[in-house]
């Protein structure tokens, strides 16, 4: 299949870091699969969501999004990109609604009013929150309104750095099916996150990263959940 | 999960997409803008600043006219109500010619208030302006006043940092930056709406102010002795070299906002430019336009014209000068005797000292603006990199208050002297027939008083060749950098 998000050698060295935190990463996730990354702090997973976004320039290497070199055109390669940070951050002044609104209009793409309205519905947002301003909003509300922009821009690919952080556990399995419902309709999906119950329920194919490096990959039916844990501790028991 | 919120959106077309990024941005600055009370308090406290500034100037001007128009009637009166004397006498006698004040003063005082208001038009010598409102109203008046376009000039760009200090920078700090490149956005759209926000907060700022001034030259304007037309041209440049300024501050602002660390090292950065242009620059540009092309002292410049003027004989019939005069008279009207001429030759010899100090005083004087003029080039040059020193001279000239206003007054009430001369030496050649001739009233009154019109805003744009390239530099120079800025945007 067609590679949406791919890293080659993709390498990272930060200004004065002895090692790198980043170490020639390959992957290739392709359109209709969730790929999650696991590790733990340190281990460069946001690291490589900030190459694909270019929010970073990479020391070595290629983070391409549908072939479009991340450094080298960065605004279309994001064009292509939705992405959900661990902590989504709106302006607070302006509602949850012209929060979405704005984002969509700034992505170029026509966002009626019904619409908006429902994909904060469907983000889970309170309809009583959706006209107050977001600096009163918890920071659960403020993902889902970050889910809703992600929805909104129709990307495809998307990115998710910790997207579940701050949610509550129902929705957060609300959020795990719509990754469900966005890989079917073709979206291909990279997700940083260290929940490890998310990775299993969410993902196609699992990486557990260690150091910079890509230590191992799981395809999501070759393991259970409890697999998967001990798999995780024993690499790092091992680094240890 | 409806599958309405699933549903694609319509993308919007190329042509339209990048304007609706910008407008977007731009709309969405204004919104913040405006439910951050406090800026919107700061604003409008400037606004009334400036209107308060510019009331202010109406009533001054308002009475410096009416004091100079009533000065100038008495200054007639006594002119006309002279006694009956010898025309020569009357010459010495003397008159005022009045600067009229132009209305725009109100928005800018200028130089007028250091050059003078008047000269002392008198016989054989061109004298400076006189009535200087510096020197007359103390240490305060010194300092400056509170214009409206000390406010333009000093406090509004210090608006524009506070407006746009933070625009990139405080939305990295925030973490919205991330987001919002995350969209895909172009930086140069982003800065390109952000541009616009801010340049909307400048015609926010600007509006009221031109808004006032046009009402006060509606009412202010003579419209016997100026066209209102000419004026409301000299307001619309004013506006646009203001809106020029102010729009370089913003671009400036949101260049130094996307380059620096954080919202306090851009503020800090902003702030000290702001000092350098508003206080630093000016002082030191006139300093080196003064080393760069010195002037003479007064008291240098009045000794060589003196000193050229001793070439000539004035009243001195000894003088070689004098005596040539007089055999090259006689011989010209074939006689050997002073009394065998057909004219007054007093009135001759005063004509002939006349013409020949005319050249002095347009070689000297001409000479001396020559170096102000120098000085002016000096001053506004390094206008494209602190442009208060190219919006100034700018300002100055449009609202019809710059040194070259003046100078122009200065030639006209010189020539308005010369037409005095020539005129009681006239009658004095073909009336006078013994050293106790006197005139009357009807010589008094046939000399017309002095009626200057000050030159259109054509004179303006003229002379401001060089500060509006410089204030354009400084404008092309702020966007150059903004985009450079915002082509090194990093959201962390």
């Amino acid at each position: 299949m067609r590679p949406v998000l791919e890293a080659r050698n993709l390498t990272k060295i930060y200004d004065g870091a002895d090692a790198p935190a980043l170490d020639r990463l390959n992957l290739i996730v392709p359109a209709g699969e969730v790929f999650c990354l696991l590790g733990p702090n340190g281990a460069g997973k946001t690291t490589t969501v900030n190459l694909f976004l270019n929010f970073i320039q990479p020391t070595a290497g290629q983070a391409l999004v549908c072939g479009i070199d991340a450094a080298v055109d960065p605004s279309a390669a994001r064009a292509r990109l939705a992405y959900i940070p661990e902590q989504v951050m709106l302006y607070g002044a302006l509602t949850g609604l012209e929060n979405l609104q704005y984002f969509t209009e700034i992505s170029g793409a026509e966002a009626p009013r019904d619409t908006l309205l429902s994909l904060l519905a469907a983000a889970g947002l309170p309809s009583d929150a959706v006209h107050r301003q977001v600096r009163g909003y918890s920071k659960g509300m403020r993902q889902k309104v970050g889910v809703a922009i992600a929805l909104a821009r129709r990307a495809q690919a998307l990115v998710l750095d910790e997207p579940t952080s701050g949610l509550d556990p129902l929705a957060a399995n609300e959020f795990a099916a719509l990754i469900e419902r966005l890989r079917k309709d073709g979206m291909a999906v990279l997700m940083v996150t260290h929940d490890l119950f998310l990775a299993k329920q969410c993902g196609t194919r699992i990486g557990i990263m260690a150091q910079g490096r890509l230590a191992s990959v799981f395809g999501a039916d070759d393991v259970d959940h409890l697999g998967l844990e001990r798999a995780y501790l024993d690499l790092f028991a091992r680094a240890a | 999960m409806s599958d309405l919120a699933l549903a694609p959106l319509a993308a919007a077309t190329p042509a339209k997409r990048r304007w609706r990024v910008v407008r977007a941005v731009a709309a969405k600055e204004w919104l913040e803008l405006f439910r951050d009370r406090r800026l919107v308090w700061l604003c409008a406290f400037v606004v009334a600043l400036m209107l308060a500034a510019l009331a202010f100037g109406y009533v001054e001007n308002a009475r410096i006219l009416s004091e100079r128009d009533a000065a100038a009637r008495a200054d007639r009166e006594l002119w006309i109500g002279q006694s009956a004397k010898n025309p020569h006498a009357a010459a010495h006698f003397g008159q005022y010619a009045f600067k009229p004040l132009s209305p725009l003063a109100l928005a800018d005082p200028g130089v007028d208030a250091y050059v003078g208001s008047a000269v002392w038009l008198e016989a054989h010598k061109q004298n400076e302006t006189q009535f200087k409102q510096a020197r007359d109203g103390g240490v305060g008046a010194r300092l400056g006043s509170l214009s409206l376009a000390f406010i333009l000039q000093t406090i509004a760009p210090l608006i524009v940092i506070l407006m746009g200090f933070a625009s990139f920078s405080g939305e990295r700090e925030s973490g919205t930056l991330k987001q919002l490149l995350s969209v895909g956005a172009k930086p140069r759209d982003i800065l390109a709406g952000k541009t616009l926000a801010l340049i909307g907060a400048i015609f926010a700022l600007l509006a009221p102010a031109l808004v006032g001034a046009a009402l006060a030259l509606i009412f202010f304007v003579d419209r016997e002795r100026l066209s209102l037309s000419d004026q409301f041209i000299r307001l619309g440049a004013l506006g646009a070299a203001y809106a020029a300024y102010l729009a370089g501050f913003a671009l400036l602002a949101l260049g130094v906002s996307a380059l620096a660390r954080n919202s306090r090292a851009a503020l800090v950065t902003l702030l000290a430019f702001w000092l350098a242009n508003s206080f630093l620059a000016p002082r030191l540009a006139t300093d080196a336009a003064r080393a760069l092309a010195p002037t003479p002292t007064w008291q240098e410049f009045r000794a060589g014209v003196a000193q050229d003027k001793s070439k000539t004989f004035g009243h001195d019939e000894s003088h070689p000068g004098f005596i040539a005069f007089r055999d090259e008279t006689l011989k010209k009207y074939g006689v050997t005797r002073i009394k065998d001429l057909p004219v007054n030759f007093r009135g001759l010899a005063l004509r002939k000292d006349d013409e020949s100090g005319y050249a002095i005083f347009d070689r000297h004087f001409g000479a001396l603006q020559s170096v102000f003029e120098r000085q002016d080039a000096l001053r506004a040059a390094p206008g494209f990199l602190f442009p208060l020193l190219a919006l100034r001279p700018i300002s100055m000239a449009f609202a019809g208050v710059d040194s070259r206003s003046q100078f122009d007054f200065a030639t006209s009430a010189e020539a308005h002297r010369r037409d005095i001369q020539n005129e009681v030496s006239d009658n004095i050649i073909h009336f006078a027939h013994d050293n106790g001739y006197v005139a009357g009233p009807e010589l008094w009154r046939k000399i017309a008083a002095f009626a200057y019109r000050a030159p259109g805003a054509g004179f303006a744009l003229d002379h401001s060749a060089l500060p509006i390239v410089a204030l354009l530099g400084w404008l092309a120079l702020a966007a150059a950098f903004a985009l450079f800025a915002a082509r090194r945007l990093r959201p962390v």
